[in-house]
């Protein structure tokens, strides 16, 4: 693993174009898929997914081996986005940089069904997918992180460029979002 | 069954999902959830629920992974050029002060010399002699700015 990634930082060092190569399509899915929760809309995504593969080839050299290619590559993804955010005024993403600058999230109050009814009775990902837009993209990051992309908590951290105390705090207050706006997010 | 132990089944489950949990607590959870119908009822959905997270499609766009690698081996190839360019202008610009330097005593006898045969001021030929030095380095920042310019016009043009 430590010989794969002190291979992969060699090879971005000297930009070896078919490593780039085979890194884009390696990781297409797992970056436009990042990129997509975060911004929540394709075009943009399409457009950062190329702008950090740039990053990569331009800052290559800055990838030190002592952390997992994907984290590097996430956090690279998510500095482009805060950057896109800031000059474009998107504020749901500008939360991403400073989330506890802006007002707390409260979840809908709506527990009447339980959310494996509606799972069980409406299309499941549908059902999710139209939610997962109804939360605050820090949740939605982390959740995508620990859930999707099986991360763990330090390396989120790192991505995130935050203290593992909250990367805890907003998975938690993530799970209860997702829960909490299933019902309305599906109605 | 008491309110407490619904809510530190809750709180161990979701323990349980973002951190782990010890040994002795997943005993706890798992006893818990086999005797209340209700905190299990809420971990399957929890679970349902994640499982639908980790289902929801996402389809990349057809190309977008070939159009990322053109634009990539593009942006390497331009860098590459970019650098060979900067190089071989610093090898130049050494030289050139190189040459300077040491022709610079042959060059102002050669002003002297021909002040003389005109019989021009001592202060013309001074002047000609930091504009023989002055001219070619600016025309040579001239002529960077320039590709510069050019350099980042067609960055900025590519898709």
């Amino acid at each position: 693993m430590t010989d794969d990634m002190h291979t992969l930082a060699d090879g971005l060092r000297r930009r070896d174009p078919d490593l780039l190569d085979r890194l884009i399509e390696q990781y297409q899915q797992r970056l436009y898929r990042y990129l997509l929760f975060l911004t929540g809309e394709p075009a943009l995504a399409e457009d950062l997914f190329q702008e950090t593969w740039i990053r990569v080839l331009e800052r290559g050299h800055q990838y030190n081996a002592k952390s997992k290619f994907e984290s590097w590559l996430f956090a690279i993804a998510r500095h482009l986005v805060i950057d896109v955010s800031r000059k474009k005024k998107f504020r749901s993403l500008e939360e991403l940089a400073d989330p506890e600058s802006n007002q707390r999230y409260e979840p809908p109050d709506e527990r009447g069904v339980s959310a494996l009814q509606l799972l069980v009775t409406r299309e499941n990902e549908q059902a999710v997918q139209l939610t997962l837009l109804k939360i605050p993209a820090y949740y939605r990051e982390v959740l995508l992180l620990r859930f999707h992309e099986e991360l763990g908590l330090e390396e989120i951290a790192g991505v995130l460029s935050l203290p593992v105390s909250t990367v805890k705090s907003r998975l938690y207050r993530g799970l209860d979002a997702l829960k909490s706006a299933l019902p309305e997010g599906a109605a | 069954m008491s309110e407490t132990l619904h809510s530190r089944a809750q709180k161990l489950f979701a323990q349980s999902l973002v951190e782990g949990l010890g040994a002795a607590e997943q005993s706890w959870l798992e006893q818990h959830l086999r005797e209340c119908a209700e905190c299990f009822r809420e971990a399957v959905s929890t679970r349902e629920l994640l499982r639908a997270f980790r289902n929801v499609p996402v389809a990349v766009p057809l190309g977008l992974a070939a159009r990322t690698q053109m634009r990539v081996r593009l942006r390497a190839q331009e860098s590459a050029q970019t650098s060979s360019g900067g190089a071989l202008l610093w090898v130049i610009t050494v030289a050139s002060w190189l040459l300077g330097v040491l022709s610079a005593p042959l060059v102002w006898r050669g002003f002297a010399w021909a002040g003389a045969r005109l019989n021009l001021p001592k202060p013309v030929l001074e002047l000609g002699f930091v504009l023989w030095w002055a001219v070619p380095a600016l025309v040579a920042v001239g002529v960077v700015l320039h590709q510069r310019g050019l350099n980042s016009a067609s960055a900025s043009k590519q898709p």
